[in-house]
């Protein structure tokens, strides 16, 4: 019976020791069940970038940047601008990191985050069009983890979404003759929304929010929800081989909504500092 | 009179040997089992080392050394314009040349069955990463207590308008004449890495590698005081006695 | 008392020149002698030797360990001890010479993610740590908590002749169990271990710098230990 060794495997002791904490309402790390860890956001950090933000979660701590080009649109949608979010676990953020193409990990973190931003329309894509069929602008948003320490998932987004909302990008104009020319202004992206995912992990019977790694490798189940400003949910997604129950998934509804609107006041105020 | 110099200064305003301001930082990740962070000019750069730590596959471990493995690696957001997440020709030409300029410094055999592995990864690049690579993940490796006879510093010269100059900048490496990133062990006064993109005469590329180890020497400097702050602020315990 | 300098070094760093026998983590040349780490740099009438301030646990014969079993096949359970290398513990040390592989399964004794205290009895530079846990305190950890601090300060934590240890253990009414490898266990009181696990990360951060047993001992409200100074 071997176990992959790649994997963190918990010692007994401490698993027991995080089970008896949990039944009374505390983590190993002292948290309640519902507390994030400290959340930073930085913006502006990758200059080059045409808008970029470093989270750190905990320990967890990824960096977002946001690259626009002019590019042509996907032919179902020649109306629309071009918006594609892009994740990498980078081989120095963890020692069960391999370098390489992304893992099925990696792939469902980047769809996952990319999928909160999208459904929430947070950026309106029809008003990034230059000449409709032909030419639009295309927003590369591309987060590289730095280290591993749990809840990849809400860390790569308010990333994603703080550096959206700091974005500048050249305006353009279209000449006469078709032409696509940069004036001098920066202007920022038509953004409306701003989407926050809020992920819990199930233990057991209980349900807490913002997993670090150590508790990543114990739970049995996971949960992502996305909501928007007005309390609406956009997105979501459960992950591992465990199930939920009706209720734990309506407490988890509920409970995204507040920490949502929580966490958007902190992203606010880290994007609000940079003007 | 040439667009990239006039009388002597650079478009930064630099003069021909002066380096680009810089910044370094011990110990910035907290999984690795040692880290370094490094700004120059633009450049923004961190490293991490894992190891030693067991190699796998078996099969790949040396028997009376440890294996080493490096990943030079540039962030998508990290250029002007975006570059695809996929390592490159040149990201692997790279990879490998940093190994090389690393590696005479490591004390490898002290390690046999082991793999020691560096990840560089650019956040944000502004001509003569590699250097700035190097002299970054020289302090991961001694932050993560791996054996070293020297650290291992780098620094680019090149030609500019028809002058040498020291640490190119981005637009003075893709329109300058000539990149030359050296790399040299201080103490042992050993160059471990020295490529050369261009056309020097024989008095231009002595005078580049004079320039550019008189950049090595400051950034050494500036690499014994970022491990300092790290590890010794607090000063001498003398009367502490241990085991 | 014979004099020993000391100052701290980085990789490459000139440490001293003369006729000194040279120990750990230096290199010589001609008569100069050379730091490979970070670290303290000694010499004396002993040698000339640098003791580091980071890098991995080297296992050492005679080592007291605490390791998590992460395997095991019909004859052998493999245990993360915190170094580079993956460590063995053979099923005839724990059932006997007699033993023959599928006569009993391993995971009865010893399952994956149980923490052992070990003693390594052999290991060189051909084969990988091999581990005994016959011997008084020695076997399946049961209770406590589980503290991880960098191997190189493991020194500091045990102090000179015990000192650090005991001042720690009298100071808490806890037991610590010190394994080389830089993994501790505290077993006690719950006020007793949150106190303990504070005065080990304290060490753990300072261990270089002067002072440190009088403030472990103000942090734990303790004086001065069987009459030991400083």
């Amino acid at each position: 019976m071997a176990v992959a060794k790649r994997s963190f495997i918990m010692e007994h002791l401490r698993k027991a020791h995080m089970i008896e904490l949990l039944a009374q309402g505390r983590r190993l790390d002292g948290r309640a069940l519902l507390d994030y860890r400290p959340i930073d956001i930085k913006c502006n950090v990758i200059q080059k970038a045409n808008g970029s933000a470093q989270v750190s979660l905990g320990n967890t701590q990824v960096i977002a940047g946001v690259k626009i080009e002019v590019g042509a649109p996907f032919p179902d949608t020649p109306d629309k601008g071009l918006l594609v979010v892009n994740a990498e676990i980078l081989p120095l953020a963890s020692p069960y990191a391999e370098p390489g193409p992304p893992d099925e990990d990696a792939i469902e973190l980047s769809r996952v985050v990319d999928r909160g931003v999208r459904e929430s329309d947070m950026v309106d894509l029809s008003k990034l069009v230059l000449i409709p069929g032909q030419k639009v602008r295309a927003i590369f948003v591309d987060v590289s983890v730095l280290n591993v320490d749990g809840n990849l998932i809400d860390a790569t987004s308010y990333a994603v979404v703080s550096a959206l909302l700091t974005t500048k990008m050249p305006e353009l104009e279209v000449t006469p003759s078709g032409e696509i020319k940069e004036k001098d202004s920066m202007i920022p992206l038509p953004v409306s929304k701003i989407p926050v995912s809020v992920t819990f992990a199930r233990i057991g019977e209980a349900m807490v929010v913002d997993p670090d790694s150590e508790e990543e490798a114990v739970m049995d189940a996971r949960i992502t929800l996305t909501t928007v400003d007005e309390g609406h949910l956009c997105a979501g997604q459960k992950g591992l081989a465990g199930g939920l129950t009706y209720e734990q998934i309506m407490f988890a509804a509920e409970t995204a909504k507040i920490k949502g609107q929580e966490i958007r006041e902190i992203i606010k105020k880290a994007v609000g500092s940079v003007g | 009179m040439g667009k990239l110099i006039n009388d002597g200064i650079r478009v930064d305003g630099r003069r021909v040997d002066e380096l680009r301001p810089y910044r370094l930082e011990v110990g910035v990740l907290k999984n690795a089992d040692g880290s370094a962070y490094i700004e120059l000019g633009k450049n923004k750069i961190i490293v991490a080392v894992y190891g030693p730590k067991e190699v796998h596959p078996k099969h790949l471990a040396l028997p009376d050394r440890c294996v080493l493995r490096c990943r030079y690696h540039m962030s998508p957001f990290s250029t002007d314009v975006r570059k695809t997440p996929a390592p490159s020709r040149r990201e692997i030409e790279i990879s490998k040349v940093i190994r090389e300029a690393l590696e005479p410094a490591i004390l490898v055999e002290e390690y046999p069955r082991t793999a020691i592995d560096i990840f560089l990864e650019v956040l944000q690049s502004d001509g003569g990463s590699r250097c700035a690579g190097i002299t970054a993940a020289s302090l991961a490796l001694v932050d993560a207590g791996i054996s070293m006879y020297d650290l291992v510093v780098a620094c680019a010269a090149g030609k500019v308008d028809g002058t040498m100059v020291l640490d190119l900048s981005d637009i003075e490496d893709k329109e300058g004449e000539a990149d030359m990133p050296v790399a040299v062990m201080p103490n042992l006064n050993t160059i471990t890495l020295l490529q050369l993109d261009g056309v020097l005469t024989h008095e231009e590329f002595k005078r580049g590698i004079d320039l550019a180890l008189s950049g090595c020497r400051k950034l050494y400097e500036a690499q014994r005081k970022a491990l300092m702050e790290r590890y010794f602020k607090g000063g001498l315990n003398q009367q502490e006695e241990v085991e | 008392m014979p004099e020993v300098k000391r100052k701290y070094v980085i990789p490459g760093e000139l440490i001293t020149e003369g006729n000194y026998r040279p120990l750990a983590n230096v290199v010589k040349r001609g008569n100069k002698f050379y730091s490979t780490r970070i670290g303290l740099a000694e010499f004396g009438q002993e040698g000339v030797r640098v003791i580091p301030l980071s890098g991995p646990y080297i296992p050492r014969v005679d080592d007291l360990v605490i390791g998590k079993i992460v395997d095991y096949s019909a004859f052998v359970w493999e245990v993360d001890i915190n170094s580079c290398f993956m460590a063995y513990l053979p099923a005839k040390n724990v059932y006997g010479r007699n033993f023959t592989p599928g006569q009993e399964s391993l995971v009865k004794k010893f399952d994956i993610g149980d923490l052992i205290a070990a003693v390594v009895t052999a290991f060189d530079r051909t084969r990988d740590p091999i581990l005994s846990v016959s011997g008084p305190g020695l076997g399946k950890i049961t209770k406590g908590e589980v503290v991880k601090i960098a191997p190189t300060k493991v020194p500091r934590l045990i102090g000179k002749k015990g000192s650090m240890i005991r001042t720690i253990e009298s100071g808490t009414g806890c037991k610590l169990t010190i394994g080389q490898n830089g993994v501790i266990v505290v077993v006690g009181r719950p006020e007793g271990i949150i106190k303990a696990v504070k005065a080990i990360k304290l060490v753990e951060e300072e261990a270089h710098l002067a002072d440190l047993t009088q403030k472990v001992q103000a942090m734990l409200g303790v004086k001065e230990v069987g009459g030991q100074v400083g």
